[in-house]
């Protein structure tokens, strides 16, 4: 390693030229694809989408032409912005729930050993079935009549009588909301785990040897440098939990009284239950410009500083 | 149905197809499908087939559709549980008060056994069961041409509150409040429900499934009796500019012939055409011929914006219901408010 990186210091000023014109070549082929790349994979889908907003465009018949009108009319859709309402609520607990039990599992489950390895192995496992097959068991779980939950809160005194949990707004929200962490914990475990294996053992030896506290050395030494990857995992945690959808039409059918319809349930509805496809590509639209807003809020805010400079 | 859409949408759609009759006016509507009144007129046997299939078939004096399937809806009791209430288990109830007494003594038996039942979550279920309650008791739920949502009326308000009292006097397990449609057919066919709203599909399904349950099927009524039923089951339609109406004629003879006819009563369907039918059903079970009764004087409400406003999970029909069906007394008044509101809102920005 030092070999390499001494002989690539000592060949510097010769190798220069050359390694520029690699770099070009890179570029150029990268130039070749990237169109192609672009057009297809998020120009045209993205370009379709903005184009079918100006319409009003059934799933049957033609599609008329509208300019803004779409976009005017979601300004006064209360249905639209009472889901996006909901949807913001329900990321702040999923993120919260879902980073935090990820960070305490990476903690737990971040040494060596066959028994960590086993506990990792049971944390990941939920991740890898389907939103769908998972939202479909814990209906099943929480079926006041034949499930399991009602009948356990029962036995152990809970709640006094076998009750409905998926009938009144809290118990239903917090029932989905604990299955997802359930089901994405796993993941961000992984995540925040690559990041925690990465610190240098002398940084916290070090701390310790100073006489840092537990607490001392997770707050100044872990946080700052499991940053990288804490930002990847809010991010994707942010925009799983904006465009969240599966679990709240499966388990909830956006019930009770329609209180859990997220934003991408709504888009669903208005292009595939009303057919109204160009309404439902403008709500799309906004709800891109906001979770890229969103995104770029969450990585400016956990910039690397040092970088910046 | 959006299958079907989007196959129109792409160019690829078939040239002939069973359809749910309820879309037919909204697909007549948006021009995917070929006026075929002048072969309707010309069946010799035009004026036999079932009045609610071509009530929803006709889009502006056209005919768009023509009937193919029929399903009605009907109520059905527990005979087994009956007998051990010290009911007659031979006697369905005739009016709401007696499905009200009759639920009671059935729930008393206790034992997880529940009087009633119903999907309380489910647009298409209860527009099926729910909506010949009113239609029976002289309501409605649209006008004629489905540009005016009438809900707001004391039919409603008083069928509401009678499902009301019988889930508030625990009659109901609790399930039904969020059930989406799951248990339509599965809560009466585990034997533990005394009467359950249904559908003629429920008695091929039952005898097939579940012989072993005794039940009986009967017609929904009116508060102080008189009886109505869902008139539904599939429209068949031809796609707009096919080429091949020859043999859409020959197959169509065919269905409506008492061979097809009785062809499709093997197979659940109710038969479509009035002056075959007892023959068509004959040798089935005999309370086939109660659900062929039912489909007769039955309704299909025409709506060309249907889906939203009754069938979506989210739309205003089935939240106003659930609201109602579960709330108090006081919040009848709101909620059906609301829902007419609602539904006339989106009735007036689809037209």
């Amino acid at each position: 390693m030092s070999a390499i990186t001494g002989q690539a210091l000592a060949a510097r000023p010769a190798v220069s030229p050359r390694r520029s014109r690699r770099r070009r070549r890179d570029l150029a082929g990268l130039l070749y694809v990237a169109p192609a790349l672009a057009l297809v994979l998020f120009v045209l889908p993205l370009g379709m989408t903005v184009w079918m907003s100006l319409h009003n465009w059934p799933l049957l018949g033609l599609p008329r032409w509208i300019g803004l009108a779409n976009y005017k009319a979601l300004w006064n859709d209360k249905a639209f912005w009472r889901s996006l309402g909901f949807t913001a609520h329900y990321t702040l607990f999923a993120t919260i729930g879902l980073l935090g039990t990820g960070l305490a599992l990476a903690l737990f489950a971040q040494g060596t050993g066959r028994v960590v390895a086993l506990y990792r192995t049971a944390f990941f496992l939920p991740v890898v079935i389907g939103f769908a097959s998972a939202s479909l068991l814990w209906a099943w779980l929480a079926n006041v009549d034949s499930g399991l939950f009602p009948a356990l809160f029962e036995a152990l005194g809970l709640t006094s009588g076998r009750v409905n949990i998926l009938a009144t707004f809290d118990p239903a929200f917090w029932s989905v909301t604990v299955m997802v962490v359930w089901k994405m914990a796993g993941f961000y475990m992984v995540i925040l785990m690559s990041g925690l294996q990465a610190i240098p053992a002398d940084y916290t030896e070090a701390a310790r040897i100073d006489g840092a506290s537990a607490l001392q050395r997770f707050r100044h030494i872990t946080l700052p440098l499991i940053r990288r990857p804490f930002a990847l995992a809010l991010v994707l945690c942010v925009s799983g939990s904006m465009l969240a959808f599966d679990q709240f039409y499966i388990i909830l059918a956006g019930g009770p009284q329609n209180q859990t319809v997220t934003a991408v349930y709504w888009i669903f509805n208005t292009s595939f239950v009303s057919f109204r496809l160009g309404y439902g590509a403008a709500l799309s639209m906004v709800l891109l410009v906001i979770l890229v807003a969103l995104s770029v809020v969450q990585m400016w805010l956990l910039r690397d500083k040092e970088e910046a400079r | 149905m959006q299958k079907y859409a989007v196959a129109a949408a792409g160019g690829t759609a078939p040239d002939a197809l069973s359809l749910d009759l309820i879309y037919t006016p909204s697909f007549a509507a948006s021009g995917q499908l070929q006026d075929i009144t002048d072969l309707a007129k010309s069946l010799p046997y035009f004026d036999q087939l079932s009045k609610a299939h071509l009530s929803v078939g006709t889009y502006q004096d056209r005919i768009y559709g023509l009937p193919f399937s029929a399903d009605s809806s009907v109520l059905v009791w527990n005979k087994k549980l009956f007998r051990e209430a010290g009911l007659d288990p031979d006697k369905g109830p005739t009016t709401w008060a007696e499905i009200r007494a009759d639920a009671e003594k059935v729930d008393a038996l206790g034992n997880g056994v529940d009087g009633f039942y119903f999907s309380g979550n489910c647009g298409g279920c209860n527009i099926f069961t729910f909506t010949p309650l009113i239609w029976a008791s002289g309501g409605d739920i649209f006008n004629a041409d489905g540009t005016e949502a009438t809900i707001d009326t004391p039919q409603m308000r008083d069928a509401v509150a009678f499902y009301q009292g019988m889930v508030k006097d625990g009659l109901v397990p609790a399930g039904s409040q969020t059930d989406t449609g799951s248990n339509f057919f599965a809560a009466f066919a585990t034997g533990k429900i005394g009467i359950s709203p249904s559908g003629a599909f429920a008695i091929g399904a039952l005898n097939e499934q579940f012989p072993d349950l005794e039940y009986g099927v009967t017609f929904l009524p009116g508060k102080e009796g008189g009886s109505s039923s869902f008139a539904g089951g599939d429209n068949f339609v031809v796609s707009s500019g096919t080429d091949k109406m020859e043999a859409i004629k020959a197959f169509l003879d065919y269905a409506y012939s008492l061979e097809g006819q009785t062809l499709l009563a093997r197979n659940g369907s109710l038969p479509v055409r009035a002056d075959v039918a007892k023959e068509a059903l004959a040798g089935l079970d005999e309370r086939y011929l109660i659900a062929a009764e039912a489909m007769a004087n039955g309704k299909t409400p025409y709506s060309v914006v249907f889906n939203d406003l009754i069938n979506s999970a989210n739309g205003p029909w089935i939240s106003m219901l659930n609201k109602a069906f579960f709330g108090d007394e006081a919040s009848i008044g709101p909620a059906v408010e609301e829902g007419q509101a609602a539904m006339q809102s989106i009735i007036d920005t689809a037209g």
